[in-house]
């Protein structure tokens, strides 16, 4: 399983779709590696792409929402980062529209995604956590 | 300084691994007996208060575990997916480097991940300030850096 628990952040809700986020990303990941053709893939992967276009959004807002609500001095940083992501997924997402047996793309988004995905949540979210943790104001203590 | 330069590299190694994929016990040492039929070379450049480039030189196993571990998932080859996986690695260590750099006020830039063919590369005769060939050791394999770094004056 992607998500693992040493993840959390110790904010339910940001915990909550952060595990909707990796669910996602797994189910991607297994039909996107799978021996399956090419042609059977396409409908899951556009649902990854709506998801990711949507989903993605909502909650990166939603976490930007916490760090202003507890003041975090990364904010910036962290929306920049936000940024770019969104804006890759839309490139993506746009390329793919227009040529659904790119597979290359696909393949390319999976591994991006994965190493990004963990990286951003292992450490990046990890440091809105330390800095709740030292003020007083929860944080990995769900 | 430039010695500090290229610990930031070590340190932000040792977090990725460490915090990616739980893998704490990492040593480094000259890439001189670094040797390795095929790996995947991935060139980032730096430009700003510093520039150059860092190569990173991933064996194709070491890549294949890496993987591995993060997605729980087999793979036999390298493709476009574990490329892809690699080169977004290189470019989280590069960013905390840069990030580490800029609370020393050094102010850089990173350009987004290539693969490296030596074949192709330019500049191989030029001096660098900072020059390093080293490898990091892992319980899933190595990696070598090859940092080749100017001041910008």
């Amino acid at each position: 399983m992607l998500w693992k628990d040493q993840y959390k952040l110790g904010v339910p809700l940001i915990d909550a779709q952060h595990k909707e986020l990796f669910g996602r990303v797994e189910a991607f990941l297994q039909v996107l590696r799978s021996e399956d053709s090419w042609e059977n893939k396409i409908p899951k992967i556009n649902e990854t792409l709506e998801f990711m276009k949507r989903y993605v959004v909502e909650h990166f807002h939603d976490e930007e929402e916490y760090q202003l609500s507890i003041n975090y001095p990364g904010y910036e940083f962290h929306k920049r980062i936000h940024d770019g992501m969104v804006d890759y997924v839309q490139d993506v997402s746009r390329q793919f529209e227009q040529s659904t047996d790119n597979e290359h793309l696909m393949q390319q988004l999976g591994g991006r995604l994965l190493a990004w995905l963990i990286n951003h949540v292992a450490a990046e979210d990890q440091r809105i956590a330390d800095y709740a943790k030292k003020e007083g104001m929860s944080g990995n203590d769900e | 300084m430039m010695n500090n330069i290229y610990k930031a590299f070590v340190d932000a190694t040792q977090n990725v691994f460490n915090l990616m994929l739980n893998i704490s016990e990492i040593s480094d040492h000259p890439a001189g007996d670094f040797k390795c039929d095929d790996e995947i070379d991935i060139a980032v450049s730096i430009a700003g208060d510093l520039h150059g480039d860092v190569i990173y030189r991933f064996p194709v196993s070491t890549s294949l575990n890496m993987v591995e571990i993060m997605s729980g998932m087999q793979f036999e080859e390298v493709d476009t997916f574990v490329t892809s996986a690699i080169s977004e690695i290189a470019n989280i260590i590069s960013g905390n480097v840069l990030t580490a750099l800029s609370n020393n006020d050094m102010q850089c830039n990173i350009s987004t991940p290539v693969l490296y063919n030596p074949d192709e590369a330019q500049d191989e005769d030029k001096n660098y300030e900072l020059q390093t060939n080293r490898c990091i050791s892992t319980t899933i394999g190595e990696i070598c850096l090859e940092i080749r770094l100017n001041r910008t004056y």
